[in-house]
């Protein structure tokens, strides 16, 4: 069966607070954004019959039913890995509602980010040596622990490849953290930052420094997908799923993470992929998409992106974030909540949350006449991406 | 981690100071990281074949923040590309802040981490 761009919708969006001690459970969190989506979706919570979770989060789909109350749960899946999977996530509910395995399905990310257990901190005060017969044995024996370093590796590379400058990723940096300073609900609201500063910062795992890594969050995010005839029933602009699409890489390696800075071509993401899919399900291309979510753990995670996803050459995604093009004014506004970097981490899920809202014409910084959304999700050892559009009625 | 089924054999032949790569035992097909399949013979048989230890450096962060007390800043890593199979590469631990030039050449030596376990490790070769 083909594709068809446009039967789901996302009807409903929910935040909680994006904060750095949310002094509650990560299943408080999961459900406060769950009623606010259901409810932004005009729904109650008896429609919604199924979930999608991230295999990473701690809440299971029977927590966050039993704590919504949910009269029938027909449909529950997970899909990974990380930040990965956000918009993996969406497909799998479009996926269920196009099967008729479910009629609404809620899709959640929550964690206690920083006051809980931390992405960037390595698990152990050993050296460890053998990995149990995982591939663990290859990387953690070399001090190769977190996701910044991988990704570290990746710019150097690409430093060395493209003579691409810490200022090039620097401007990706600024662009998420002027977009924040529009966003009161973004945790670097009221902190700016200019060039000087993101230079000066100090350096965690060179060639990034500080504000080359993204916030660590307590939140939650959700939001509803459904059929689009059903979310035209809803109080909000609905934001169609025009295209939504998982790949891998071209010579993927196994397990979570880390064994992907072993495949051949490091500059090359399998965002490349996912954008042939994305782009030929859609019937769009580059040059369609009026602003953009890019997953952004890091900033040289963008800039690959950038390159990938066609927006600019392979190698000139420094020159072109440079430019200024990542701006309000520029060819294609980026992050326009803040991003991973400036907004919250709440794995990538918050990226959906403000494509939605581009669709609808109510981001704080808002791109005038937005009709076509990019969404994209996290990397390197496979990812996920959408393109949302307004519904047809 | 040397009788781990699957990666084993790149530690047993540190162990006897030799690198090791996996490859199909049919094909010769490289399979790095090591898997127990080789996808394009259709042969669930490996056979870990040394290589020279003797390769170059690809890419490499320097650690300026601790992300584990297991590894205190700074220290560097880098992935070193082998000069017998190009595309090939492991990871290589560096103490201290060391700023490589790209392709800059290095052997592997052998770490000796606790009895019956040596790890590969790395180290410039003098210009």
């Amino acid at each position: 069966m083909d594709w068809r761009p446009g039967a789901c919708s996302i009807a409903g969006v929910g935040a909680t607070e994006f904060s750095k001690s949310s002094g509650r459970s990560v299943l408080a969190l999961a459900t406060e954004a769950s009623v606010a989506a259901i409810a932004d979706a005009g729904m109650a919570v008896a429609d919604i019959d199924g979930i999608v979770r991230c295999e990473e989060d701690s809440v299971l789909h029977n927590d966050l039913s039993h704590c919504l109350g949910l009269p029938e749960l027909n449909y529950w899946g997970s899909t990974a890995s990380g930040g990965s999977a956000p918009c993996g996530m969406v497909a799998q509910a479009v996926a269920a509602v196009t099967a008729g395995l479910a009629r609404s399905v809620l899709v959640f990310r929550a964690l206690n980010g920083r006051s809980g257990p931390r992405y960037g901190r390595a698990k152990g005060a050993r050296r460890p040596v053998g990995g149990n017969g995982s591939l663990e044995e290859f990387i953690s024996p070399y001090g190769l622990v977190t996701p910044g370093q991988v990704w570290a590796m990746v710019a150097q590379r690409h430093m060395i490849e493209f003579d691409t400058t810490r200022e090039h990723l620097g401007a990706i940096a600024l662009a998420c953290r002027e977009r924040a300073n529009a966003n009161p609900a973004a945790e670097m609201f009221d902190r700016s930052m200019i060039m000087d500063d993101y230079l000066q910062a100090r350096p965690i795992s060179r060639p990034l420094g500080l504000f080359d890594f993204c916030q660590e969050t307590d939140g939650a995010c959700a939001v509803v997908v459904t059929s689009t005839e059903r979310a035209n029933d809803g109080p909000s602009p609905a934001a169609a799923i025009q295209s939504v699409a998982q790949a891998s890489a071209d010579d993927i390696q196994g397990a979570m993470f880390s064994p992907a800075v072993f495949r051949r071509d490091l500059t090359t993401q399998p965002s490349a992929n996912v954008a042939d899919t994305l782009y030929r399900r859609a019937g769009l291309g580059p040059a369609d998409i009026d602003v953009a979510q890019f997953y952004d753990c890091f900033t040289i995670t963008v800039l690959v992106q950038l390159e990938d996803y066609g927006f600019a050459p392979k190698g000139e995604g420094g020159p072109f974030a440079a430019c200024g093009a990542l701006g309000m004014d520029g060819s294609l506004p980026i992050n326009t909540a803040g991003g991973n970097l400036s907004e919250g981490y709440i794995h990538g899920l918050n990226h959906i949350v403000e494509g939605v809202k581009q669709i609808r014409g109510t981001s704080t910084s808002q791109v005038e006449g937005a009709e076509v959304s990019l969404v994209t999700s996290g990397l390197p050892p496979a990812t996920s991406a959408m393109i949302l559009t307004g519904a047809t009625r | 981690m040397h009788d781990d089924h699957d990666t084993g054999g790149f530690f047993a032949a540190a162990l006897e100071g030799r690198l090791a790569i996996c490859r199909c035992a049919s094909c010769d097909t490289v399979l790095h990281l090591p898997r127990p399949y080789c996808s394009a013979c259709g042969i669930d048989r490996t056979v870990w074949r040394e290589v020279a230890p003797r390769g170059s450096i690809y890419t490499w962060t320097v650690v300026e923040h601790a992300a584990s007390r297991a590894f205190p800043a700074p220290y560097t890593v880098a992935l070193v590309e082998l000069d017998d199979l190009p595309g090939v590469r492991l990871l290589a631990y560096f103490d201290g802040a060391c700023d490589f030039e790209a392709g800059a050449a290095v052997r592997a030596v052998f770490d000796d981490v606790r009895d019956g376990v040596v790890v590969p490790q790395w180290e410039l070769v003098p210009t």
